[in-house]
């Protein structure tokens, strides 16, 4: 609900996480003993790395409504987004790419980002009435221009199955970049990707970032990330081990050695 | 073989099965949900007209409600009768998915049909309803069953052309979205829980008028014309014309129903040979859904209309 | 007195669901899906033996046995030439396209038998009456039926190289192909064990009640009640289910009337999918 007492201010953090935790089976996933808590500020590149098992996915998956927390609060631009579903946060502004990337198998490369905006005739009242036909075309072009910028423009008629995981991933990101997202969460975008495609990818995240989007990137390839982010949290077990410039991670002792017995790419 | 009389019969039995099938459409193809039990809005829909228009017992009667309404008003009755009875199961079930909703549907009719069995003061148990109007009307030269076979076509052409109309809105692409992955469209915030809702109860609609119509057509509200084989032959016929398209489910259907008043109208020697081409003709339904379900030819020739455009 | 009388016709209808049920349990658990058609293939087996037995005039021991063995003939084959072929199309497909199989097999029956009631040419029951409570040979036989099988079966899964590997199986197939067991013959195996289960079945079915060709049908609903409230656990689950269900729909009778039985069944099973899907097994699905 929004807190008419606190005004988002270029000082106030945009994602706010307090003390959340989640239990799988009695197994703590995420959160210590006093939960995790972290703040992500407007406009900032944020990474989220740890050893595979540390609860990144889990913690996306409960600041983006797939999960619900089983304590504390998540605040984002002034919403209390702690109970809200996936669709409710989306459209609060939060856009967000899986670690195994999803689509829409039935619809075109260029449907499924169509699809990835909220069209007018999407409500059972447009959806009977004409309105929705003009915004149509506006929509497909604000599709095929994000394709462009993905790199994705030649395959808009293909089948989501034709594409390689590469390019599903940018199809991914596509579909959540059509729909403008104050703040974007993408889960390992570089598994299984080919180094051109990467650079592509680190090209278009800096671009977002200059244009003012809030990133926060889950990532095992730290080359990648720790080239990009101005900001990076650790995790293990769940629970914040620290966190600072990537210059700072990068020769931490306890970050290293939690990745020891783990792949550490750098 | 009386064909004009077939023919008219099928056009009569097929629209009305249609809406049925074409709510399958809807809920399943687009939707995404399983329904196993929609022979249930069906027998709602029917009964709710039964009762609507008959009128009030007396004598020997067991049933406890008769209205004596006229037509118009039961069938607007078995409409509303099929959206609340839509509204109530479906508020528990929506929450599931896949198989366990199949499941969860296919109880709910069963429930229903046991209930209809055994509750005399409803529905006066396996006798059923026996009274029920139809509204006799010659209009002008033309006799009243194809008035009435026109008013059945009428009602599936409408629900054709409404649902149609639906998801050739972004409605329909969300709806596909929602089918295919539903954590995706969540994420690309489709309102899933409410479009859910939304698709099954506007599908059971046109359902109870058909049921209204197919108590009108056999004078009869009774458990027997509503056990799970209906749910199965709307389902054959669902994936017979191809599962994705309103007018595969319209074809589907008129084609199984012709199938269906060709063999029983076919003039057998003996009863034992009517019976046997009946069974035969469940088996042959029967594997060509099975194998329709496994090679997908509609899906092949609409991949290769694809692939050459 | 008469509560302890719906208890002991309870528990007989418990150990006959028991007995529908372990081969459906079984196949939903190791081959991963619902298969519908599981009740007709009680009507295979049902009208085998009516047909070996009133037909043929043969005794109804051979009769059933040969029905049996009929019946997990026809499973395998049907599994072998329906279902294999689709079976990474996923549950759903396969739930669906069983309910076609569950046709056309009614289908066949009922060219085959006909309308009309049949009956077994056996003796009529006789009923004993220990603390004055009925009970029919036939009904006892059932009850046998059902502990024989229920123990013979937890051994075979226990003790037999095919018995651990059908338990491998059915807790995760990939595991089990990576651990060197014999996936297709496995498999296989499954599918004979299951539909002889529901052979015998079908000839409890034959020896209690008087056949009509709706009559295996209609057992689904109460098959699916007890292997829902059984969920994905063991042997122990379905018993336990099988009894808890046959005793709840006969002793419902002490409070309303027969015609409801089924319903008991039907609403038990919603209740279970909606508040506790995973069943007494407790477990979820991989």
């Amino acid at each position: 609900m929004n807190d008419p007492t606190s005004t988002p201010t270029s000082q106030t953090p945009l994602l706010e996480a307090s003390a959340i935790s989640k239990r799988f089976a009695g197994l703590r996933a995420v959160g210590g003993e006093d939960g995790l808590s972290f703040v992500v500020n407007r406009g900032s590149f944020v990474g989220l790395i740890g050893p595979n098992g540390a609860g990144k996915s889990t913690t996306f998956n409960l600041i983006s409504g797939v999960l619900a927390s089983d304590s504390g609060a998540v605040r984002f631009d002034g919403h209390d987004i702690t109970t809200a579903t996936s669709d409710v946060i989306a459209e609060h502004g939060i856009g967000r790419t899986f670690q195994t990337p999803r689509a829409f198998e039935s619809l075109s490369v260029l449907d499924n980002v169509v699809a990835g905006a909220t069209s007018p005739g999407e409500s059972l009242r447009a959806a009977f009435g004409r309105a929705w036909r003009e915004h149509e075309s506006a929509t497909v072009d604000a599709a095929t221009e994000t394709l462009e910028r993905v790199g994705l423009a030649g395959r808009a008629d293909d089948l989501v199955t034709d594409l390689s995981g590469g390019e599903l991933r940018m199809l991914e990101v596509a579909r959540q970049l059509v729909r403008n997202p104050v703040m974007l969460l993408l889960d390992e975008p570089t598994a299984g990707v080919n180094p051109v495609l990467q650079q592509r990818l680190a090209t278009l995240l800096e671009e977002l970032h200059s244009e003012g989007m809030t990133l926060v990137v889950v990532e095992h390839n730290l080359h990648f990330l720790l080239a990009l982010a101005e900001q990076v949290l650790v995790l293990t077990h769940g629970e914040l081990l620290t966190e600072g410039p990537p210059a700072d991670i990068r020769t931490d002792a306890a970050v290293i050695s939690a990745y020891l017995g783990d792949d550490h790419a750098a | 073989m009386n064909w004009p009389q077939i023919i008219v019969t099928v056009v009569t039995l097929g629209s009305i099965f249609g809406v049925v099938t074409l709510s399958l459409n809807l809920q399943h193809a687009r939707g995404g949900m399983i329904n196993f039990g929609i022979v249930a809005y069906f027998a709602v829909g029917a009964y709710a007209y039964a009762i609507f228009t008959q009128p009030a017992p007396q004598g020997l009667d067991q049933y406890k409600f008769g209205f004596g309404w006229p037509w118009p008003v039961a069938l607007v009755a078995a409409a509303a009768a099929a959206l609340l009875f839509a509204a109530i199961t479906g508020w528990p079930t929506l929450r599931l998915r896949g198989e366990y909703l199949a499941l969860t549907t296919f109880a709910f009719a069963e429930v229903f049909h046991s209930f209809l069995l055994n509750e005399r003061r409803i529905g006066n148990g396996t006798v059923g309803l026996a009274n029920v109007k139809r509204p006799i009307s010659d209009w002008g030269p033309i006799e009243e069953k194809y008035v009435f076979a026109g008013a059945a076509a009428l009602l599936m052409i409408a629900t054709l052309l409404v649902f149609r109309r639906l998801l050739r809105a972004p409605y329909g692409r969300a709806l596909d979205a929602i089918r295919d992955d539903e954590v995706a469209a969540l994420a690309a915030g489709k309102p899933v829980q409410r479009m859910r809702r939304q698709v099954f109860l506007i599908s059971a609609i046109p359902v109870g008028i058909a049921g209204g119509l197919y108590a009108m057509f056999t004078t009869l509200a009774q458990p027997s014309l509503f056990t799970a084989e209906v749910t199965f032959i709307v389902w054959i016929a669902l994936v017979l014309g191809g599962e994705r398209s309103v007018y595969g489910a319209v074809a589907g259907t008129l084609g199984l129903i012709f199938f269906e008043e060709v063999v029983r109208a076919w003039p057998f020697e003996t009863v034992r040979s009517a019976q046997i081409a009946a069974s035969a003709e469940h088996i042959v339904t029967g594997l060509l859904f099975i194998a329709v379900l496994r090679f997908q030819p509609f899906d092949r020739i609409a991949e290769r209309v694809k692939a050459t455009r | 007195m008469l509560f302890l009388q719906f208890l002991t016709t309870g528990v007989v209808t418990g150990c006959f669901l028991i007995l529908a049920t372990i081969g459906f349990s079984l196949t939903r658990r190791v081959e991963g899906f619902l298969n519908i058609a599981h009740a007709e293939l009680l009507g295979v087996g049902a009208f085998t033996t009516w047909w070996l037995n009133a037909d043929k005039d043969w005794h109804i021991v051979p009769a059933g046995v040969a029905a049996i063995m009929f019946t997990a003939l026809v499973g395998l084959f049907v599994a072998r030439l329906i279902y294999d072929p689709i079976r990474e199309r996923g549950p759903a497909v396969l739930l669906i396209t069983s309910t076609g199989v569950a046709f056309v097999i009614g289908g066949v029956i009922d060219a085959m038998i006909g309308t009309g009631i049949r009956t077994l040419e056996i003796g009529l029951a006789t009923s004993y009456e220990p603390f004055g409570i009925r009970i029919t040979n036939y009904q006892l036989i059932v009850v046998a039926f059902a502990a024989v099988v229920s123990v013979s079966l937890a051994l075979f899964l226990n003790r037999t190289r095919t018995g651990l590997a059908i338990r491998a199986m059915s807790v995760n197939p990939d595991l089990a192909a990576s651990r060197g067991i014999d996936v297709r013959t496995t498999s296989r195996a499954t599918w004979l064990l299951s539909s002889g289960l529901a052979g015998l079945a079908g000839v409890m079915l034959a020896v209690l009640a008087t056949l009509t060709t709706d009559l295996p049908f209609a057992q689904i609903l109460q098959i699916l009640a007890v292997a829902i409230l059984a969920g994905l656990g063991s042997l122990y689950t379905v018993i336990l289910s099988g009894l808890i269900i046959g005793i709840a729909m006969d002793v419902s009778v002490y409070w309303i009337p027969a015609g409801y039985r089924p319903l008991v069944a039907f609403s038990l099973v919603i209740l279970v999918l909606l508040f506790r899907p995973e069943g007494l097994a407790g477990t979820r699905a991989a």
